[in-house]
């Protein structure tokens, strides 16, 4: 009986407590007071040579990590712009005791992970390995090799990578936004050429290193398993000796602030999405004491997906997958920048958007909800960035480059909190400009220029390099009435050899090739009237492409696969009448339409669309000038999704009375591939078994 | 009495944070919640995350790529959160948030300043307890599940490159079907299905909640308990067991891709699960072949003969099997079967000959490098001791890892390498651009 009460009152209390514990869970829980951040004071110290070293210890994993930073800001480079990102990745191709696999070979067995660049580099391990691991960083920065093998890799490395860019939309508007902002030969201003990469010699990048990697302004922070003597230690013993030349931080001159909003277009006809900047120009560094309001301002404007332009852009209009802004900071000229991907279609509506949102901000246009939101994300981050033990090294060595008080961080979130509504306006009127305003587009002027007109500003038009064209691109050349598409193709067969030399060519063979990701193909283009195609590609001795169509069958063949044609693509293969397929335009098969006219390179162009009997449309682009065919456009449609390849003809020399062009330039699915045909033959050098 | 266990419990484990060891409480509620709490008071973070035994593999056939939808579709809101709130509560409270999903498991987490432990602990549990499954939200993530497809596979370069080798590995095992599933099965599917899948798998019974970071224990438990005792206990799931027929003749496929330029060549080898040693030891096969510039096949390949711009080769471990894959994109025209012909050569060395003392020595170091930093946040630290509890049954799995690492031998790698990676043993993928 006793047993029974005692869990009845057992029971009893069990409920009374739960029932006093049972949580509301239809409301939102609140926030337990704001956790102390304490932010730890790294022990720093600086060595005779100028190294200012940085140690915050922290033994939670057996882990070290140094990385070391050379303060040069940013480096004028001019024609030689590239040399310093290649002296940075020379620094990993050995030293002068060492060859690159010996030194890859003695870093990986320790597990240990390293890296140099331009600016210094960082070298990561375990505890029990960081000191050999730093020894060997500290060789490759004192004593690189620098072998010629490597230079010559490097930069046909680089070349490579400017070429695949070459069209791309989002890296011409990378180095155009600075460039038109604070000029093109300025340190902030220049972008890397393949003039600028040909020229740049072993000898520079000696030199770049010379005057660049050097103790001075340098900054070595270790962070993790390691005591503030031990690092000292292993800093002295290693770098104690390095010694270099002083440098000096450079004065930046400030760009051109504009007086009046202008519009600067840069074309680029293949991009089917528009890129949108709208900048101006400011100077905001850390000690400035508008830098938190600042930071809030951005946050509302376009810090993510809760800002206005993200809200306006994509949620509302549409019009785009993201639209961000971003305001720099620092101890150089910086910029305010608004940015969105559009169609190019919808680039001038984005525009005026992103300007409205931009007046809104500077009008005060904003609730105190909005700026709750930014607080928070801020005091969110922060607290969440703690978990980073780097982060103190961060914090401490910003307080001396940007000279900061001691309590910049510590104080942090108190100075985030205390930006009001009236703050947050007044530095919107202060540092954002809708009325100096540098507004660049980087797209198909063709599709964007008609509807830019309605936003009344002046329009400048630039090439992919920062150039200013003379030419309006809003009014191409006027367009002679008379001429039809009919008349433009007649002048292309005059101009190259006239109807009564091209009715004799039955077939023709050329010789290719092609250089692609710095590989060299060789191989052969056959045609045989009418339809009679051939084209195989090798490499080393090795077939390793090949079509053929013989005007009834065909198949590709790559890497032992092959493949017969589709009854489309024998369709394809037919749309050519011949080995000169305009000659037959003037059938019943094609169709013609004159399309006005284009720029093809700075040349400017009859545009013609041809219908081909398979009813495929392909654009064709007559120089007005020459006559010549300077590039064709097709539409191929692959998996359900519509991709468009073209060809650019150039270099056009005369063989057996025929202009040739000698360079074809193909470009498909963002990828580029420049051919170049030698020991062209008419009527020579081909059978009917090379069709097979 | 309990609770003076686990204040015992709390007095063991709170001690000191030095060293490697990632200490650790663990409970179960009532209604089979399994807890797992690590508390790390360095940094103001907490990270909090439920791991549910459930991923594509438990989807049915005809109604694949339901794990997945979920992963989506828990987002979109609870009795008591309203529809698109989810993301917002978050982002509002200075937390991040997301979930992924595997053939395995589904992985829910928030990381969030520690004072909103207990906001944490409210939305997992709403989302375990009460979500909002119906017409509105199903059709919502129907649509953004289509654009992930499009984004992640049909429109990047080797995206489907994955779901071709594991279509061809297995045959009787759902590894078969790939993770993000038929968009026409999902298309098919009834909100009642949806509703069902909910009610069997995404149980207190079947999942495991990991907070870890800045934490009281004493006061999280409470919280947890607060917040979680009320769901119902589900019916234990059991998972499915499909044995597979030894591969025994070398299958060989061509795949296209429209997004590709280059192509690229795969050999697939099917190994078993990652709770074997064997899976550990082909987890170091693959690295002497291609962890790094000084590896194997990087060194032949990339830097000396130049015949590949990449060549990898990786140990995809998961519960019941794994797939051993040895991948090469070419440099220029070079033909595939050149790439097969030295990655093969690479295996039949490391089939016939130990490794040398240094690789091995290399191989430890690594391990122990990678181990290291896996644990250095606490979203990490969460993700790992929920994969201990999840797939090992031993949520200390955590701590003896790098000793399970360290007992392989080299005779172990050789012979792991001889008994599974076979040409009459795999799949051959040559992956192809799609004119």
């Amino acid at each position: 009986m006793k047993k029974i009460l005692s869990i009845a009152l057992l029971l009893f209390c069990f409920q009374l407590s739960n029932s006093q514990t049972k949580i509301d869970r239809t409301k939102q829980p609140q926030a337990g007071p704001a956790p102390v951040i304490s932010i730890k004071d790294p022990v720093i110290f600086k060595m005779s040579n100028g190294i200012t070293v940085l140690v915050v210890e922290n033994h939670k994993l057996p882990k070290v990590n140094a990385i070391l930073t050379i303060d040069m800001g940013p480096t004028f480079e001019g024609d030689k712009i590239g040399e310093g990102t290649i002296m940075g990745q020379m620094l990993n191709e050995g030293t002068k005791t060492m060859d690159k696999e010996t030194f890859d070979n003695k870093v990986e067995i320790m597990g240990a992970d390293l890296s140099l660049y331009s600016t210094g580099g960082s070298v990561s391990a375990l505890t029990r390995y960081f000191k050999p691991a730093f020894v060997l960083f500290a060789d490759a920065i004192r004593n690189p090799a620098f072998p010629e093998a490597s230079f010559e890799k490097l930069k046909s490395q680089t070349l490579v990578g400017l070429k695949s860019q070459e069209k791309s939309a989002s890296a011409i508007a990378g180095r155009l936004v600075n460039a038109l902002n604070y000029g093109k030969n300025t340190p902030l201003g220049e972008f890397e050429t393949e003039q600028s990469i040909n020229s740049i010699t072993l000898a520079d990048i000696k030199d770049t290193y010379k005057n660049y990697i050097t103790p001075s302004r340098s900054y070595l922070t270790f962070t993790g398993d390691i005591t503030p003597e031990e690092a000292k230690k292993i800093a002295t013993e290693t770098l104690g000796s390095w010694t270099g030349k002083a440098l000096t931080l450079p004065v930046m001159p400030p760009g051109d602030k504009l007086a009046k909003t202008e519009i600067d277009i840069i074309d680029v006809p293949s991009a089917v999405q528009a890129q949108l900047f709208v900048t101006n120009l400011i100077e905001n560094p850390m000690t400035n004491p508008d830098f938190f309001g600042i930071l809030l301002a951005n946050q509302i404007l376009g810090g993510g997906s809760d800002g206005k332009l993200f809200q306006n852009l994509r949620e509302k209009h549409g019009f785009t997958y993201g639209s961000y802004s971003n305001i720099g900071s620092g101890r150089f000229g910086t910029m305010v920048s608004s940015s969105a991907q559009v169609r190019n279609e919808k680039a001038d509506s984005a525009v005026a958007e992103i300007i409205a949102e931009l007046n809104n901000m500077r009008s005060g246009n904003f609730t105190q909800a909005d700026l709750d939101l930014a607080k928070a994300k801020f005091n969110g981050s922060f607290a969440i960035n703690m978990e980073n033990p780097a982060i103190a090294a961060t914090y401490a060595s910003n307080i001396l480059i940007n000279n900061l008080p001691k309590d910049f961080y510590r104080t942090y979130l108190q100075k985030i909190n205390a930006v009001t509504l009236g703050d947050i306006k007044n530095v919107a009127q202060k540092y954002i400009s809708t009325g100096g305003a540098r507004i660049i587009i980087v797209g198909n002027a063709e599709q964007i220029m008609p509807n830019l007109k309605r936003l009344n500003l002046p329009v400048k038009s630039f090439d992919a390099f920062g150039n200013p064209v003379t030419m309006d691109a809003a009014a191409p050349v006027k367009v002679d009435p008379n001429v039809t598409a009919e008349k433009v193709i007649a002048n292309y067969i005059q101009a190259i050899g006239g109807k009564e030399v091209l009715d004799k060519i039955n077939s023709s063979s050329a010789n290719i090739s092609v250089e692609m990701m710095g590989q060299k193909l060789g191989g052969t283009m056959k045609k045989m009237a009418p339809y009679s195609n051939a084209m195989e590609m090798s490499m080393n001795g090795m077939t390793v492409y090949k079509m053929a169509f013989d005007g009834t069958q065909g198949y590709q063949g790559q890497m032992g696969q092959k493949a017969a044609m589709t009854s489309d693509e024998i369709k394809d293969q037919k749309d050519e009448k011949g080995i000169f397929p305009q000659l037959f335009y003037s059938g019943t098969e094609f169709k013609l339409m004159m399309d006005g006219t284009a720029k093809v390179n700075g040349e400017d162009a009859y545009k013609i669309k041809v219908t081909k009997p398979s009813g495929k449309i392909s654009t064709e682009y007559y120089s007005i000038k020459s006559g010549l065919l300077l590039k064709q456009v097709s539409t191929v449609t692959a998996q359900g999704k519509e991709m468009e390849q073209s060809a650019e003809f150039s270099d056009y020399q005369k063989v057996d009375g025929i202009m040739t062009p000698m360079s074809i330039k193909q470009t498909a699915g963002g990828q580029e591939i420049p051919m170049t045909l030698s020991d062209v033959k008419y009527n020579a050098g081909v059978t009917a078994e090379d069709f097979k | 009495m309990k609770k003076i266990s686990f204040l015992v419990l709390l007095f063991l484990f709170q001690g000191s944070i030095y060293g490697q060891k990632v200490k650790f409480t663990e409970f179960n509620l009532p209604n089979g919640l399994h807890v797992v709490l690590h508390q790390d008071n360095t940094a103001p973070v907490v990270a909090v995350s439920v791991m549910y035994h459930v991923g594509s593999k438990n989807d049915s056939p005809g109604r694949t790529g339901f794990a997945h939808f979920f992963e989506h579709l828990l987002f979109e809101g609870t009795q008591n959160i309203g529809r698109g709130d989810y993301m917002k509560i978050v982002g509002k409270n200075g937390g991040q948030l997301n979930a992924n999903t595997t053939q395995d498991r589904t992985f829910y987490y928030e990381v969030f300043p520690s004072n909103q432990l207990k906001l944490g602990l409210w939305m997992e549990s709403e989302r375990m307890m009460h979500p909002v499954i119906n017409e509105i939200g199903v059709k919502t993530q129907n649509e953004v599940v289509k654009e992930e497809k499009r984004m992640r596979m049909d429109n990047q370069p080797y995206g489907n490159l994955i779901n071709v080798v594991f279509n061809d590995l297995f045959t009787k095992h759902p590894y078969h079907n790939s993770v993000i599933g038929s968009m026409a099965d999902l298309d098919a599917s009834t909100l009642g299905e949806f509703k069902a899948y909910f009610a069997k798998f995404y149980v207190p019974n079947n999942a495991v909640l990991v907070v870890a970071g800045d934490i009281k224990p004493e006061e999280t438990r409470k919280w947890i308990e607060d917040y979680f005792s009320d769901i119902p206990k589900g019916t234990p799931v059991v998972q499915g067991k499909f044995d597979e027929t030894p591969i025994t003749t070398q299958i060989i496929d061509t795949a296209y891709d429209a997004n590709i330029q280059i192509p690229a060549i795969l050999s697939a080898y099917r190994v078993p699960g990652r709770t074997s040693k064997e899976s550990t030891a082909l987890q170091l096969v693959a690295a002497v072949l291609s962890q790094g510039s000084s590896s194997r096949m990087y060194k032949k390949m990339v830097d000396e003969k130049k015949n590949a711009v990449a060549v990898q080769s990786f140990n995809y471990a998961l519960e019941d099997y794994g797939a051993y894959l040895a991948f090469a994109i070419p440099n220029g025209n070079v033909p595939l079967n050149d790439l097969l012909k030295d990655m093969d050569e690479e295996i039949v060395k490391v089939q016939t000959d130990l490794i040398s003392e240094d690789e091995f020595t290399k191989l430890r170091n690594q391990a122990e490098n990678s181990y290291v930093t896996a644990n250095d946040r606490m979203l990490g630290v969460a993700e790992n001791l929920a994969n201990g509890y999840t797939f090992y049954g031993n949520t200390n799995y955590i701590n003896t890892e790098l000793e399970q690492i360290k007992s392989v031998t080299r005779e172990d790698i050789r012979n792991a390498a001889k008994k599974y990676l076979n040409p009459n043993q795999r799949v051959v993928l040559y992956y192809l651009p799609k004119k």
